[in-house]
């Protein structure tokens, strides 16, 4: 080896020294969110229409108990390409077990498995969740379907203060112990290793305090086995036999009756009904959708016709967890949604007016804000199926509030108006 | 006491060459071999049984029983082909497992506990170690692998669930919860919750290993140990494809003949005049 294959290879190695040694340097932040906008837009819009979601008591302590709660719409234009919701289950995203789920309840029925849910219907639900980990914490409520994946709803941030090791989750069982989640178990399970683990290193450590490999190998291929054969490991192994059986048995009964009540896994279904379709005054029906690329916006054509005794005044365009209101929607905004995830004066009309009792309109309404693009809604234009779906929310007189899911293709425009 | 004397006399090395054997056994031991077993078995176990054996609500009568027992014996078949046919050291099984277990430890604390704040009780790893040290032991006194594949392999799947049960026995207590009965286990995986992993993900009690009076254990126990006997046969194979070493001898009429005796390596190299040595694993 030459001088100079000398100097590179220390180079070289100074080099991994000085990156290894300069990374806790730099500016290492936590990553919060969940890769949400990373889901294409199609899985955001088309599925799960979330509305009303609140996250009750967005600071917590150690040990105090919040909600995550809401409302979602499964889309009727459910995207050909995800698998339909036929087993599904609502789950919190969350950076770890920040929050330890106590109950969690879809239509007033417990939802503990998972189970099938219909396309077109609404859905209500509440996580009663315990404040575990301080932190500033990301959370979102989550739909997940069997073979589709989890899709993430709006995230807020939730924020426990506290220490840790003030946490307890005492919990009563049927046979009137009470186990805490965070310890039950773990010093059994650790002492039984210790011994299972104890007893394997006495086997191995039995053979090796002798020569084990290169000199054996040698008198084996020079005299076969017998010398290698040592009686007295055969009585000690019939020794460590005889007790590896009889821990495990006496273990076994041991453990069957300290624990005789027992019942397996529960691997049911959840058979959640969904919520009764409120009667809507209003239908609505898309006739033109078309998302202006350089404009961030969708402009639709709507076909609406209110069948009611009163006004109905359009408030809201929803998607993907996003809300354009226009200024009548944005009063009706709950202030604690996070703000991030609203446009409030982003949608705008051609006719602002409230539709009368029995008028037929077509209104020209678009949504337009830099949450498209900062959401990663734009990325539509690469979707396999170019459609959108979303919730239009106006209001009657009397401050009833109507829901018209929307959905229809749409297509792109390249330039702008005018242009 | 043992044959030690003997066996170093038999091996006609010198002093010198006995204490270096000894250094190489300490340096490619726990070093090399046993930190090799601890990253690949560990990484086979992670993917072909992972999740029940990380998850509290994975452990079901089932599915548990059948795939870690059938997913844990491969490795130590192999190894015990290595160590028993080249050295006869009947402790192949319960050094892979040993080593698994290493493995799984540090994912508890490491990954589980300090990276993901699950609690270890969550997370709380199965145990093999009875059953390897039975597989050995069988090995060690019947000196035989197929008897070790019908006797062994059926015991080291046999005694899984009743080994493990001490430790998780008062998972499975009944509990009721919004007027809904679950098990301890099933109310853990709920209540810690896994963003990337809905409950439907779980695979268990599915199946139609159901008879006996929902006797279910017993059941999959059975079939656990004749696949882990298949399981052991193909995975010795294994053993043998992977651990025997093998040259070819070209001789001064220039035939060749493959040569399984690699010591006669070292005797025959020297002889290059009159034989070459070609290819081969040696």
């Amino acid at each position: 080896m030459t001088a100079k294959h000398v100097f590179k290879l220390w180079m070289i190695r100074l080099c991994g020294v000085v990156t290894l040694a300069a990374t806790p340097a730099l500016d290492i932040t936590p990553a919060f969110a969940h890769g949400e906008r990373s889901q294409e837009p199609f899985l955001r819009m088309r599925t799960v229409n979330w509305y009303d979601t609140e996250w009750v008591g967005k600071s917590t302590k150690v040990n105090d108990v919040t909600e995550l709660k809401g409302k979602f719409h499964l889309s009727e234009d459910w995207p050909r390409a995800v698998v339909k919701p036929t087993r599904t289950f609502i789950n919190v995203g969350s950076p770890s077990s920040v929050f330890v789920r106590l109950s969690s309840k879809v239509n007033g029925t417990p939802m503990f498995v998972s189970g099938p849910m219909e396309i077109g219907r609404d859905y209500e639900y509440i996580i009663k969740l315990k404040a575990r980990l301080p932190g500033h914490h990301h959370i979102h409520p989550m739909f997940a379907v069997k073979e589709a994946g989890p899709i993430a709803g709006p995230g807020g941030w939730m924020d426990i203060t506290g220490r840790y090791e003030d946490f307890t989750n005492p919990i009563k069982t049927l046979t009137n112990e009470t186990f805490d989640s965070e310890t039950m178990g773990s010093m059994t399970g650790i002492m039984w290793h210790v011994w299972w683990i104890a007893l394997g290193i006495f086997w191995v450590g039995y053979f090796a305090i002798r020569p084990m490999y290169l000199i054996r190998a040698r008198v084996l291929a020079a005299y076969g086995d017998e010398i290698l054969l040592d009686p007295v490991d055969r009585k000690v192994g019939a020794a460590v036999l005889i007790l590896t059986l009889v821990v495990v048995v006496v273990g076994y009964m041991a453990a069957e009756s300290k624990h005789p009540i027992q019942v397996p896994l529960q691997a049911g279904e959840a058979k959640i009904k969904p919520m009764p379709i409120k009667p809507n005054p209003l239908t609505v029906d898309v006739i033109h959708a078309e998302y202006d690329v350089p404009g961030r916006a969708l402009r639709m054509v709507l076909h609406a016709t209110n069948n009611g005794t009163q006004p109905v005044t359009i408030g809201e365009f929803t998607t993907a967890g996003i809300r354009f209101t226009n200024k009548f929607g944005a009063s009706r905004v709950d202030p604690n949604y996070p703000a991030e995830l609203v446009a409030a004066a982003g949608l705008t009309m051609d006719n602002e007016a409230a539709i009368q009792p029995g008028q037929t309109v077509d209104i020209k309404i678009e949504s337009k804000d830099v949450l498209w693009e900062v959401q990663r809604l734009v990325d539509i234009l690469h979707d396999p199926d170019q459609r959108f779906a979303g919730l239009l929310m106006s209001w009657t007189d009397s401050g009833e509030r109507l829901i018209n899911p929307v959905w229809a293709p749409v297509l792109p425009v390249f330039t702008r108006l005018g242009a | 006491m043992f044959r030690t004397d003997e066996i170093i006399k038999a091996s006609k090395l010198p002093p010198e060459g006995v204490a270096m054997s000894r250094k190489i056994d300490y340096i490619y031991f726990i070093p090399i071999l046993f930190v090799t077993i601890v990253g690949t078995f560990h990484m086979h176990t992670a993917l072909l049984c992972g999740d029940w054996d990380f998850w509290l609500d994975w452990k079901d009568r089932q599915w548990w029983p059948i795939v870690t027992p059938v997913t844990l014996i491969t490795f130590c078949a192999a190894l015990q082909y290595y160590n028993w046919v080249n050295y006869r050291q009947p402790f192949g099984a319960t050094l892979c497992i040993l080593a698994l277990g290493a493995g799984k430890w540090i994912a508890v604390y490491t990954s589980w506990w300090w990276w993901s704040n699950y609690p270890p009780n969550f997370v709380m790893p199965a145990t093999a170690i009875p059953g390897a040290l039975v597989l050995d032991i069988v090995l060690l006194l019947t000196r035989n692998w197929t008897l070790t594949a019908v006797i062994g392999a059926w015991m080291f799947a046999a005694l899984f669930y009743p080994s493990n049960w001490p430790i998780f026995a008062y998972s499975h207590t009944p509990i009721v919860v919004d007027g809904a009965l679950l098990s301890w286990a099933d109310y853990m995986g709920f209540m810690y919750v896994r963003t990337g992993t809905p409950e439907y993900i779980r695979m268990i009690e599915v199946g139609s290993l159901r008879t006996f009076g929902g006797h279910s254990t017993m059941i999959s126990a059975f079939f656990s140990a004749f696949a882990s006997s298949l399981m052991y046969i193909l995975w010795w194979q294994f053993g043998k494809i992977f651990c025997t070493s093998y040259f070819y001898l070209t001789d001064d009429r220039q035939r060749t003949t493959k040569v399984y005796d690699v010591f006669a390596y070292a005797t025959l190299g020297p002889q290059g005049d009159k034989a070459k040595l070609s290819g081969g694993k040696a």
